[in-house]
């Protein structure tokens, strides 16, 4: 097994994948610490409280997805551009002073904790914004950064050769870090700051990310299938067009209740009830590409990836789609806002939509760095995907019964009191949902340790076939 | 004419259609988003003084009751202020009227209003209160929903005790664990006493906010069973 | 035939909201609608054979 010769810019995404695959385990510890926190209130109280854990689970998952984003972008840019990344010093750097931002900001979040209410907190310690608590000088940071990271991309699409996927990741990569600016600032108006923080959040989950994946999912079917590429950019197209057609006013699905005006409940209802369309599109074109390309007896060149871009699509269907769709239209929704629905939600739709890509982009990164013509599936790494996925999905089923059992308790029968509220995380129908997530979760850590084990050593353990090793001797 | 052409396969085409849905659905997003901006600047004095209604109040409703009621004309419940009138259009509205002392006064002027649901909202976010509560539904499930929880029935019968359910909230914030209701505490985040007054004012100011009838049937269904406990 | 607006401020957004499906068919069709005209341009253009191959 001799290593392959790499762009430095893909020395770079390698480094980005790993920082990654860090946090993904960060995120799942946290998280299997709010689950027991779940059950037994007890545990870790007044040393890790559920909001610090909880902050934790979600600010890794967030920035461990920025990362290998940014990951495969890097592995992706020389090689569809067909040169060496324009600036890859300044973009090491850059990877250095962002991860010992994201290091600063994780020991803030561990060991301070809370701050007292003076904007000295919103600057140094937290945010307290969900998703986005990163203190006010680490946003800065950040954007820092990511301006390095646009030049990268920029400079060298401008030098090198200028594809479909490039040109729609360039507009898209604009747009995704110029809406982090609209998280960055302070308002006393809990409506405006609930108004500006989804734009952040909605746009970038069911806009530019959706739009990213499409784009980073057209260049893993050519380099796993050897799709056709104007096929692949055709679609392309077609989805940037359904996803921001319905996911840029979609956005109104999360302005029905916080002092919006009314019309949202028409504009949200309406539009984001469309932003499944594209999703379909997405997993009927994997779908179609495999058969094609099995027709004419080609074999998959990266099994793992693709397996992993196939859970990206039906998950993304239906997390994204599916489970998004259920909870959208406002009628439902004023029961369901606020209640573990989005939390089943948002579960399988990250998982499904992003995770699942991203390891696959990781698995293209370990067969390039490997040099292997060829990436088949191994042991582990079919425990690392079943696990996983198997686990995400019964998990998100759990939080749904959980959540049926609170709209209809919580909701419908006790008007949404405080006393409501514990009448439902009291019954038994609810207490069961959150323990076969414990159970779940549990699941999904160990398919993570299989993730890892199969990231570093598949190279080095592909099964061999009968025909393979005839071949080898002879 | 020339050959025959497929449209529908052309990457042009496609290319084109994307970047013109795009730029119209950005520009109507803008533009919809100066309206509800203008809907949702918080209210002042002068409108309190002329009965205007705002979707965001003045913080000087802090100097008023708060009630949650369902207007026929809306067709949802929404924040009474001070008391209701009737709508010229049928339906009630708020009055604006009758005053309720906070902390002992009912006379806060805007300045002070202000100041003090600034250090409130601060507060919220210093002490991360939405990684385990929602607020206006979003944030955290591991704990209630904070939208309506200055109108919460709990705080009625424990104000007696405390001479007003203000000072209840406020005790409540600076020692949670020291007034547990139930198994999964609320921890003690370090909230002063200026802080918790204010984080106080923050909840009542927010109770007022007009949520299109979020949530629904507040506080209205008192004794209901579980199907199976 | 027209509905009231009921919204606490009404804009122009509001009465356009004439039920469950008004404000959106506007929208989409505002949306929608050119790409007919994009369709028919690129076809004429493809016809003629003058866009260089991709
Ligand atoms: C990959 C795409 C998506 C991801 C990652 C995602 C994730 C999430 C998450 C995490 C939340 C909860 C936010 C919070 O913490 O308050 C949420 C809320 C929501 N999502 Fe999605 N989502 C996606 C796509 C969709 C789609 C396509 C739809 C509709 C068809 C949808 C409908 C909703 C609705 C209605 C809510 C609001 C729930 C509420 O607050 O009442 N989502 N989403
Ligand atoms: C790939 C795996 C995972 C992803 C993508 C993920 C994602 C998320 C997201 C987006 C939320 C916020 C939900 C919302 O606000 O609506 C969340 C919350 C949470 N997650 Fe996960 N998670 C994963 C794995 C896990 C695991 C393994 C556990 C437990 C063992 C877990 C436990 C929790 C808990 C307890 C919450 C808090 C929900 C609440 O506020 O009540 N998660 N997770
Ligand atoms: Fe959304």
């Amino acid at each position: 097994m001799q290593g392959n010769k790499l762009y430095q810019s893909q020395e770079l995404a390698i480094k980005y994948f790993t920082v990654a695959i860090i946090l993904f385990g960060a995120q799942l510890l946290f998280g299997l610490v709010a689950a027991i926190q779940y059950l037994y209130p007890d545990f870790l109280f007044n040393t890790l409280d559920f909001s610090i854990a909880r902050m934790l689970h979600i600010n890794a998952l967030v920035v461990w997805l920025l990362y290998a984003m940014i990951g495969a972008v890097y592995w992706l840019l020389p090689d569809e551009a067909g040169i060496e990344v324009v600036g890859i010093k300044l973009a090491n750097i850059a990877f250095y002073i962002l991860t010992a931002a994201v290091a600063v900001v994780v020991l803030v979040y561990l060991f301070v904790q809370v701050g007292p209410g003076k904007e000295s907190t919103i600057w140094f310690i937290t945010e307290g914004r969900e998703y986005i608590e990163a203190p006010r000088w680490a946003d800065i940071g950040i954007v820092a950064v990511v301006l390095v990271f646009l030049y990268n991309v920029y400079a060298t699409v401008m030098r090198g050769r200028q594809t479909g996927i490039l040109t729609v990741l360039m507009a898209d990569l604009i747009a995704l870090a110029g809406l982090y600016l609209a998280g960055m600032f302070y308002t006393d108006n809990i409506a405006v700051d609930q108004y500006w923080w989804w734009w952040v959040v909605h746009l970038w989950v069911e806009a530019t990310w959706e739009v990213y994946v499409a784009a980073v999912g057209g260049y893993i079917l050519i380099k796993t299938l050897n799709a056709n590429r104007k096929v692949v950019e055709m679609w392309l197209w077609i989805e940037v067009a359904m996803m921001f057609g319905s996911g840029i006013l979609g956005l109104g699905h999360h302005y029905f209740w916080i002092g919006t005006p009314e019309y949202w409940w028409e504009i949200g209802a309406l539009f984001s009830a469309l932003e499944p369309v594209p999703l379909i599109g997405l997993f009927v074109h994997v779908l179609y590409d495999w058969g094609k390309e099995r027709g004419k007896g080609n074999e998959i060149k990266n099994v793992p990836a693709f397996a992993w871009l196939t859970v990206e699509t039906f998950g993304n269907f239906l997390g994204a789609g599916v489970w998004g769709f259920m909870h959208t239209l406002p009628q439902i929704n004023l029961y369901t806002h606020g209640t573990q629905w989005p939390a089943a939600h948002g579960h399988l739709a990250f998982y499904g939509a992003y995770v699942a890509i991203m390891i696959s982009a990781m698995y293209i990164a370990v067969q390039g760095k490997a040099g292997l013509e060829r990436l088949k599936m191994t042991k582990a790494g079919w425990w690392a995907i079943s696990l996983i996925s198997v686990g995400v999905l019964l998990m998100t089923v759990s939080l749904t019964v959980a959540a049926y059992t609170q709209t209809m308790v919580e909701r419908g029968m006790h008007g949404a009191t405080w006393e409501g509220y514990f009448a439902a995380q009291s019954n038994m129908w609810f207490l069961q949902g959150i323990g076969w997530r414990l159970v779940t979760g549990l699941a999904v850590i160990v398919g993570y340790g299989f993730l890892v084990y199969d990231l570093i050593t598949c190279p080095k353990h592909q099964p061999v076939e009968e025909g393979e090793t005839a071949a080898a001797a002879a | 004419m020339a050959q025959k052409v497929s449209v529908w396969t052309s990457n042009r085409f496609w290319r084109r259609s994307a970047t013109w849905i795009t730029g119209v659905a950005s520009v109507l997003l803008i533009l919809l988003t100066f309206d509800s901006m203008a809907q949702m600047k918080m209210g002042t004095a002068e409108d309190i003084a002329k009965k205007i209604d705002k979707r965001i109040p003045s913080p000087l409703v802090i100097n008023y009751t708060i009630e949650y009621k369902l207007d026929p004309y809306r067709g949802h419940e929404i924040p009474i202020i001070g008391g209701e009138m009737q709508r010229k259009e049928g339906g009630i509205k708020s009055a604006y009227e009758k005053k309720e002392k906070f902390f002992g006064r009912d006379d806060y002027t805007e300045e002070e209003a202000r100041a003090l649901i600034h250090k409130g909202k601060l507060t919220i976010q210093a002490k991360n209160c939405m990684d385990c509560h929602t607020l206006l539904g979003n944030g955290a499930y591991y704990a209630p929903d904070l939208t309506k929880a200055w109108l919460d029935p709990t705080w009625e019968t424990l104000a007696p005790a405390f001479n007003g359910k203000e000072y209840a909230m406020a005790a409540f914030l600076q020692d949670p664990p020291k007034m547990a209701m139930h198994e999964r505490k609320m921890p003690n985040l370090g909230i002063t006493e200026e802080e918790a007054k204010a984080v106080v004012a923050y909840l009542k100011f927010m109770s007022a906010i007009d949520t299109n009838g979020f949530p629904r049937n507040f506080g209205k269904i008192k004794g209901a069973v579980d199907a199976r406990k | 035939m027209f509905e009231p607006c009921r919204d606490v401020v009404c804009s122009f957004w509001s009465y356009l909201n004439q039920g469950p499906m008004t404000l959106t068919i506007f929208l989409h069709t505002l949306i929608v609608l050119p790409m007919i005209w994009i369709y028919f341009d690129e076809k004429k253009r493809l016809e003629r054979g003058d866009i260089p191959n991709e």
